[in-house]
């Protein structure tokens, strides 16, 4: 065979040594996994080369192909009604998909069958949103791999269909906590701080570079991402609806377009699988070159409308052997290794095949486009090469200057994976009632600058200032809001008007999202009941409908190997088919990112399982939009929903350290109540809008009133409750489905129909005075503090 | 001919590259720096002359407003002498540097048809107390990533 092309001995080797192999190249291949590859080459009678055995790998890792969700799994549940067990043999389509399905939306143009979710925008365009993680290589080098990550989620929606027009970025991080001792930090790591500000910087020159806004996210910080950063980036983008699918046929060609290749990223996909220690993988780092992809992006969207190409898909994990395997899946494919452009001379054949290298997109193109596409490619500058052909006889042929390296059945790589059957368990731990919280007036006040003083609720504008959420112009709701540069609070959800793209247009794009690893930490079922809600409510509070709201989800979690952590993985899903059957709101799009562990001196670090809720909608007028700073003096203050004795795992828990009762929804009354709330925004009948979430009452009412410059006059006593509460319960309970809601005298009595027969009160007015006043008397507390002095707190330093 | 253009801020101007230096450094826990400065430098390998040498700096990669450039000029790299109390950082072989790539083309642009290889690396100097012990937890803590970057301090 070639000179360049080693033969891996496999068919001769016992278990032991097959274990060995997997281990000594980095395969991430399980013994049985291993066992099967034997198989298969036994059955050839030969041994595999370096190329197939890589390809392999690349093809069953389980960042491709998802194997613990897709997997069999046997959960069992106790709880105090006994013991349960449930069998998943696809525990993803079991749930998430399923609601999916049985909802059966019509405006779903494509869902989880491509790089990205769509859905309807208006009769000709399609909306697309897709949200990845690139937790293993930011924690490496935070810059390049946060850079990628964006990078590499521009072009998921860059390949999805024939192509979307990238809109806008996001971008959600958990980081270890800023003021970690230096001594904490094992070695070979990255302090918290150099991790959060590397990732920041990262994204912001990628997204900024590309001329994309990025303008939603969130952040969170817990010591248990210490060692472990999750970095979620997503892109959302327009896309023709007669681009949306793609379609790949014999015959056409392979054409590889953008970066070269080089060593960059080499066993990424089957990095991601392993946990990480003091000796990972050099070359798995990837560096960015946002340059590249911008001219790529330009001159692809061109090519698309001069419909030169059949079907696209990005270069992500895996490299050529994911993208051109997975395009070339039922027809099969030939490639000529050689033809690839390298950055340098000496990779050997597997390296061409399976690197990361950056900013690259795989077409295939009619063969009679060849030289329309190569001459379009060549005026912007963008190197395009074909490289292959897709061929009929369902088999991946490689060669190496003509010589054969890999011969493989393509049914055999893409299902010959065997499903694994593990073990899941969950037992139910009881949440209780902390004792009422008793506090006085002084202690009170200290406490809501304490809650907007948090790590996990002051502002975040160091790093959103970094980024350009303006460029294309068409960010209506941003995401700091208020009076001036020094007056702003947190905008609930982005909004973009794609008037650019889609001429004369009234309809926008709404983004929002909802996580709280905090919660998960006591009951992931409720972390992701209360995820899914918050990402809604965040979107309805500046005026979308959630009958017109789709979500994805992320789940970072730790090793699925360990029963206790894929039960309450298992909980996660069955929360997410609950909510999305419950709200009527389909899941379009998904990625899991497991194994985020990491191992030294034997201790094993493992993260609170996190599972981020990205939600995206079409709005129908973007002129009925609202913004969450109240407006004038004189306006009244509603509270809407019900605050219930739900501290568990809230903010103010954490800094008084206590115990209570994670926030619970209730769908039925949740779903009716988003929707009433949405007839009074788009009525026009509501001046401003801001949800409860972490701090609870105090933190959001504070945060409308700073960036509105205004005060509020609140009575706590009007504040409805299920039960018995103190103040404190009442101001800091982090209770779903509350809104926190300003409307003038004018509006007052349509708002209250439109909202009649769910729980709400007038609970004050917004002030021309700037003091926030919380006044109980039956708790014979008053409560007087300066807006400005809130402000100051929820402003305090954050990386700098 | 390896030429290593350094490009300095104008007395008068900030730059914020260095005005938050000093803070993470002593965030890191290391005390008694007083100031730093950084420097971006572009390591040139060609047979080019001096006069294009700084014809690169003026034009391409320095603003002539703000910035101000040094070139040091060596036969091979064994002959440069770092500068004391100083830090220079480097990507490692092999690891893709994308501004040098555009930095290559730049220079092409620039009518300079000669064949040039590329190295950007950044260049930090310090006041104050300064020790090999304590530039290199600066070096390892702050600056570079020795998984894609190594270092030089004096």
């Amino acid at each position: 065979m070639n000179p360049n092309v080693n033969i891996v001995e496999i068919i001769s080797l016992n278990d032991n040594q097959l274990v060995e192999l997997s281990k000594k190249n980095t395969l991430s291949l399980s013994l049985v996994e291993m066992k099967e590859v034997q198989k298969y080459f036994k059955v050839a009678k030969r041994n595999p080369t370096d190329v197939e055995l890589e390809t392999i790998a690349q093809t069953w890792s389980e960042h491709c192909k998802h194997k613990t969700l897709t997997g069999n799994i046997e959960y069992i549940e106790e709880t105090s009604k006994g013991r349960k067990v449930k069998k998943y043999s696809n525990l993803l389509k079991e749930t998430i998909f399923k609601a999916t399905v049985e909802l059966d939306k019509k405006w779903c143009i494509s869902v989880f069958k491509d790089n990205a979710g769509v859905i309807d925008f208006d009769s000709k365009n399609g909306v697309a949103f897709k949200v990845e993680t690139h937790n293993h290589p930011s924690a490496l080098e935070p810059y390049g791999g946060s850079a990628t990550g964006i990078g590499g989620v521009i072009r998921d929606i860059l390949g999805v269909g024939l192509g979307a027009k990238p809109l806008a970025n996001t971008d959600v991080f958990c980081f270890g906590l800023p003021d970690t001792k230096y001594s904490e930090v094992p070695e070979g790591m990255h302090h918290p701080k150099r991790i959060a500000k590397g990732v920041v910087s990262g994204v912001r020159d990628y997204g900024n570079r590309m001329g994309i806004p990025t303008v939603n996210g969130a952040v969170f910080f817990d010591k248990g991402y210490m060692a472990n950063p999750l970095v979620y980036c997503g892109t959302m983008g327009i896309i023709p609806k007669n681009k949306a699918f793609k379609e790949v046929k014999s015959g056409d060609l392979v054409l590889v377009v953008g970066g070269r290749t080089g060593r960059d990223g080499i066993h990424g996909a089957t990095f991601s699988s392993v946990e990480l220690d003091k000796e990972s993988d050099v070359s798995a780092v990837q560096i960015g070159n946002p340059i590249v992809e911008k001219k790529v992006l330009d001159t692809m969207l061109k090519a698309r409308d001069l419909n030169l190409y059949r079907a696209v898909t990005d270069c992500g994990a895996g490299g050529l052997s994911s993208a051109v395997g997975e395009l070339g899946e039922k027809t099969g494919v030939a490639v000529e290794l050689a033809k690839v452009p390298l950055k340098y001379k000496g990779l050997s054949p597997w390296e061409i095949w399976i690197s990361e290298a950056q900013e690259r997109m795989v077409f295939a193109v009619q063969p009679k486009n060849k030289n329309k596409i190569l001459k379009l490619f060549k005026q912007e500058n963008v190197e395009a090469t074909f490289i292959g052909k897709f061929t009929n006889d369902n088999k991946l042929t490689l060669t190496y200057n003509g010589k054969k390296v890999a011969d493989m059945g393509m049914e055999f790589l893409h299902d010959g994976v065997p499903k694994p059957t593990r073990p899941a368990v969950w037992k139910e731990t009881k949440q209780l009632k902390q004792k009422p919280v008793k506090a006085s007036e002084k202690v009170l006040a200290d406490d809501i600058s304490k809650v907007l003083a948090d790590i996990n609720v002051c502002s975040r504008d160091w790093i959103i200032r970094q980024y350009d959420h303006e460029v294309q112009g068409q960010t209506v709701v941003k995401p700091l809001l208020g009076n001036s540069i020094h007056n702003f609070g947190p905008s609930d959800a982005a909004v973009i008007w794609p008037y650019a793209v889609v001429k004369n247009t009234k309809k926008a794009v709404v983004l929002s999202n909802g996580l709280n690893p905090e919660y998960g930490k006591i009951d992931t079922y409720k972390m992701t009941t209360s995820a899914i809600e918050e990402s809604v409510r965040n979107a309805v509070c500046v005026g979308a409908n959630p009958e017109m709201l789709s979500v994805l989800d992320n789940f970072c979690w730790g090793n699925p190997n360990k029963p206790e952590i894929l039960g309450s993985l298992v909980r996660a899903a069955q929360a997410c088919y609950d909510m999305s059957k419950g709200f009527e709101i389909p899941f379009i799009s998904g990625k899991d990112s497991l194994y985020n562990e990491y191992t030294i001196d034997g201790r094993t670090y493992s993260i609170p399982p996190a599972l981020l809720i990205s939600a995206m909608g079409v709005i129908e007028d973007v002129n009925k939009t609202i913004t969450m700073n109240f407006k004038s003096a004189g306006n009244y203050i509603y509270l809407v929903g019900l605050t219930k004795n739900e501290l568990g795992g809230s903010v103010y828990a954490k800094i008084k350290g206590l115990k209570g009762i994670v926030p619970d929804v209730d769908i039925k009354v949740s779903r009716k109540l988003m929707k009433a709330m949405y007839n009074a925004i788009s009525s026009g009948f509501v001046e401003a809008c801001h949800d409860c979430s972490e701090g609870g009452f105090a933190a959001a009412v504070s945060e409308m009133a700073f960036a509105g410059e205004l005060g509020a006059n609140i009575n706590a006593d009007l504040i409805k409750t299920d039960s018995q509460m103190t103040l404190a319960e009442k101001l800091f309970s982090e209770s779903n489905t509350r809104f926190i809601v300003e409307v003038n005298a004018e509006n007052k009595e349509k708002f209250e129909k439109t909202i009649k027969g769910f729980v709400f009160e007038q609970i004050g007015t917004v002030e021309k005075e700037q003091n926030l006043v919380i006044e109980s008397k039956k708790s014979k507390i008053s409560i007087k503090t300066k807006i400005k002095d809130l402000q100051k707190s929820w402003q305090r330093q954050l990386l700098e | 001919m390896i030429f290593e253009i350094a490009i300095k801020m104008k007395k008068g101007f900030s730059n914020p590259h260095s005005a938050h230096l000093a803070g993470d450094i002593e965030g890191i826990g290391v005390k008694g720096i007083k100031s730093a400065e950084y420097m971006p430098v572009y390591r040139i390998d060609s047979d080019i002359t001096k006069k294009q040498a700084e014809i690169i700096a003026l034009e391409l990669l320095s603003d002539k407003i703000t910035e101000e450039f040094s070139i040091a000029s060596y036969n091979s790299l064994s002959d440069k002498k770092i500068e004391k109390g100083s830090i220079e950082v480097w990507f490692k072989s092999g690891v893709t540097d994308t501004v040098s790539e555009s930095v290559v083309k730049a220079i092409k642009d620039l009518g300079i048809e000669n064949e040039v290889t590329v190295k950007t690396g950044h260049k930090y100097t310090f006041k104050g107390e300064i020790d090999d012990k304590k530039l290199t937890k600066i070096a390892t803590g702050l600056l570079a990533n020795t998984l894609i970057q190594e270092y030089k301090i004096k």
